[in-house]
């Protein structure tokens, strides 16, 4: 009985919430972003639970009618970044468009769990006319790297907030390296204290500004930038460089940074999950359809554990049901035209044809948990062989860490993965590496590299002293050419 | 000229301007500073230089007095070291992005490499081992630049606009032309800024070890790994094979001679001593926010 209980409570919302997605408009329950709808997938009974009772507690219902945005401030502790945040939730709160948020609500970052991972961060939402924000606050360089890995809220953008009266610190540069590391392209600045300092002093922060971005790879010269002060906009005081100037910032920001592609435009993507062969229709490959929309009569490929294998959707099956068109978000089953049970395997990738490439060589960004985040507590060296977790696959890998000569639990590093064989791996998709039955860490690729040789493959697997002789022979050859 | 200036505001207005912008560019202290300076040495940028380098020393002072108590649990442990005499030193700072800056970096080395110079005034007859406090760190003397470190604290407190904090130091002396040999070591091991040989990191540790092998890069290379060891095991203590015996599980192994050796899991840290008829005699291990 009670094991049916459990069933039942598990199962009728997952049922009810499709059923409503069949029955009413195709609206997609995934929000418009990768690294949510990683959070989604992750924790989805969780979620769908919590939705289930929020209609008992009448809690807010969310509404999904602007397109929604994920931005972050960074800057010096002291040039208040935290003021403008608490001064943007005022001023759009005035306009019913947010609940405003003391100081001492952001400030103090709370403690995060995302994926296992400890973070200090601060999400406050927000909406202006046109679009839905996320708004992320960190204290430090390592918690907007977490922030990163984990994708719990990938910033489209940025808001680098600068004092007038102080200009740019020595660590501004660090703050717009760290931006340029979490893949940052489309800033906007707001130069804060205004009422503290004269016209010439912010016109030459303005300069200084501009200056500095272009050095650091960012169109300096074209980059919004709005002047004023957050501390008028928080207590309502000298509208013009207050909430006017917030405003301003918004309408900058709005137009500035562009809404990401949302997962449902993007070309269809499955990783598969299961494959059956049905007596009388063929084969049919199980998932969760990531990204896209699948329907009957769409070509499509699968790519994956050294293969590509060229095939036809004849059929899209939801809840044993015919679909017409499934949508990123959905568990679907696909009936695929001249494929055999034994061809295609989980893992591999049902995608639209010539979107996804196998790859054997990548770089990523990754973070070792500590052992209290349920890591190991010694560290990593190169040359170290573990499994990695992605999608529906897992692969063992060998790992490089070209900056550092070990990586320790609880810091973050770039790392070089090759996989003993090729796999689908993209710029942006999230991984895990595991020991045995541990788990190292996890992380996200920022890089594809160039394929392996037929040589440096067959020295994934040695040992060593063949690795080292062969390195050897290779800096002999060139020395001989020089 | 100057009454020509003085008659058009507007003029007057822009060159003030662009004296301001030349003052910051220069001195890279904060516009609300230069602006004042220049008030003060009535728009002589010379002068008002001068006044700056003169105030700067104060207005880091004031800086560093408002900031105080706010949190440093960020920083680098930074080391420096010669043959007789190694130093580990722990600066922090509020945030990672200052701890990654070159000023505070260089704040640092220069750090580390006074107390390195301290060290070696103190007498040494035997391998000592000895720690300074928070407050005697802030008198040590600042070799070529001079004044003690508060002083140095304070500035780059003016500089970067956050608390910093001197935090603690060990010293590892070896008696002149003894077996003893000291070595260093960070994690990760930055390149330095070419302050003296000091490495920055976030981890370090200082380990004195008797070994006599036939050439001295392999000492070297053998100090260098130890230590690796040590930042990376974090071993409690060195342990006697006499008195210890090893913990059934392997993974909390807290005695050094026992624990696994970080670059070859195959050995333990005493087989690795045995194959080098090496010991250590002592170990510091510096991790940085740790609570000590």
């Amino acid at each position: 009985m009670a094991t049916l209980n459990i069933i039942r409570a598990c199962s009728v919302p997952v049922f009810r919430h499709s059923l409503k997605k069949l029955l009413i408009g195709r609206e997609p329950f995934i929000l418009s972003h990768t690294g949510a709808n990683t959070l989604c997938k992750r924790a989805s009974p969780t979620v769908t639970f919590q939705r289930f009772y929020a209609v008992a507690t009448e809690k807010k219902v969310f509404q999904r009618d602007k397109p929604h945005c994920n931005v972050g401030t960074i800057g010096h502790v002291d040039h208040g970044k935290t003021t403008l945040t608490a001064a943007i939730t005022k001023v759009l709160s005035d306009k019913e468009l947010a609940k405003a948020k003391a100081y001492a609500d952001i400030d103090n970052a709370p403690e995060e769990k995302a994926r296992g991972i400890t973070i200090n961060v601060a999400h406050i939402e927000y909406s202006t006319d046109s679009r839905h924000y996320g708004h992320t606050d960190c204290p430090g360089h390592a918690d907007y790297i977490k922030n990163m890995i984990t994708g719990t809220s990938q910033m489209d953008g940025a808001i680098l907030v600068v004092a007038a009266t102080d200009g740019a610190m020595p660590q501004t540069r660090e703050h717009l390296l760290l931006a340029k590391q979490i893949g940052i392209n489309h800033m906007v600045v707001f130069i804060n204290k205004v009422d503290a300092a004269d016209q010439e002093m912010v016109e030459l922060v303005e300069m200084e500004i501009r200056e500095l971005l272009t050095e650091m790879g960012y169109d300096g010269d074209n980059l919004p930038i709005v002047k004023g002060s957050a501390l008028c906009a928080l207590e309502g005081k000298n509208p013009e460089i207050g909430s006017e100037a917030v405003m301003k910032l918004l309408e900058a920001v709005d137009t500035s940074i562009p809404t990401p592609i949302r997962e449902l435009d993007k070309p269809f993507m499955m990783p598969v999950e299961g494959v059956y062969s049905i007596p009388g229709r063929g084969t049919v490959v199980t998932g969760r359809l990531e990204r896209g929309t699948l329907k009957k009569g769409q070509d499509a490929e699968f790519v994956g554990h050294n293969k590509v294998i060229k095939s036809t959707v004849t059929g899209v099956e939801m809840f044993h049901q015919i679909l017409e068109e499934a949508h990123a978000g959905d568990q679907v089953g696909a009936l695929v035209r001249g494929v055999k049970r034994e061809d295609v395997k989980r893992g591999m990738i049902l995608c639209k044809p010539g979107t996804l490439k196998f790859v054997d060589n990548v770089e990523g960004q990754v973070y070792v948990l500590t052992k209290e985040e349920g890591g190991r507590s010694r560290p990593f060296m190169s040359f170290a062989q573990m499994q990695m977790f992605s999608k529906t696959w897992d692969m063992p890998i060998r790992v490089q860490i070209p900056d550092k000569e070990m990586i320790m639990p609880g810091e973050d590093a770039r790392l070089q993965i090759q996989l003993f064989k090729p796999m689908v791996l993209e710029q942006g998709q999230r991984f895990t590496i595991r020991d045995g039955s541990t788990t190292l860490g996890t992380g996200v690729i920022t890089k594809v590299l160039p394929k392996l040789s037929e040589v440096e493959r067959s020295l994934l697997t040695e040992g060593k002293k063949a690795r080292e002789k062969y390195l050897a022979s290779q800096k002999e050859k060139q020395e001989k050419k020089k | 000229m100057q009454r020509l200036l003085h008659s058009s505001a507007p003029l007057w207005a822009s060159l003030d301007k662009a004296m301001l912008g030349k003052l910051r560019k220069k001195t890279g202290y904060t516009f609300s500073n230069c602006k004042k300076a220049l008030e003060v040495c009535g728009n002589d940028i010379a002068k008002a230089e001068e006044w700056l380098h003169e105030q700067a020393k104060a207005l880091g002072w004031a800086k560093a007095n408002k900031l105080e108590g706010r949190a440093t649990a960020q920083g680098l442990v930074g080391v420096a070291s010669d043959s007789s005499c190694v130093a580990m030193v722990e600066v922090n700072c509020e945030t990672d992005f200052v701890a990654r800056n070159k000023t505070f970096r260089s704040l640092v080395e220069r750090v580390a490499a006074a107390c390195l110079n301290h060290g070696k005034t103190l007498p040494q007859d035997n391998l000592t081992k000895s720690f300074l406090s928070a407050d005697q760190l802030k008198t040590v003397p600042c070799g070529k630049e001079g004044g003690p470190l508060a002083d140095h604290v304070a500035l780059a407190i003016g500089s970067v606009g956050e608390n910093l904090s001197l935090r603690r130091c060990a010293l590892l002396q070896a008696p002149p032309r003894s077996a003893v040999h000291l070595s260093g070591y960070t994690h990760p091991a930055e390149n330095s800024l070419g302050v003296g040989p000091v490495l920055c990191g976030r981890y370090g540790a200082l380990v004195a070890f008797k070994a006599t092998l036939d050439s001295a890069p392999k000492t070297q290379i053998l100090g260098r790994q130890l230590c690796q060891h040590i930042v990376g095991m974090c071993p409690e203590r060195i342990g006697d094979p006499e008195k210890d015996s090893p913990n059934p599980d392997t993974d909390s192994e807290s005695v050094l001679i026992f624990q696994e050796f970080l670059l070859d899991v195959n050995q333990t840290v005493g087989n690795v001593l045995e194959e080098h008829d090496a010991s250590i005699l002592d170990f510091v291990r510096f991790e940085c926010g740790e609570a000590c």
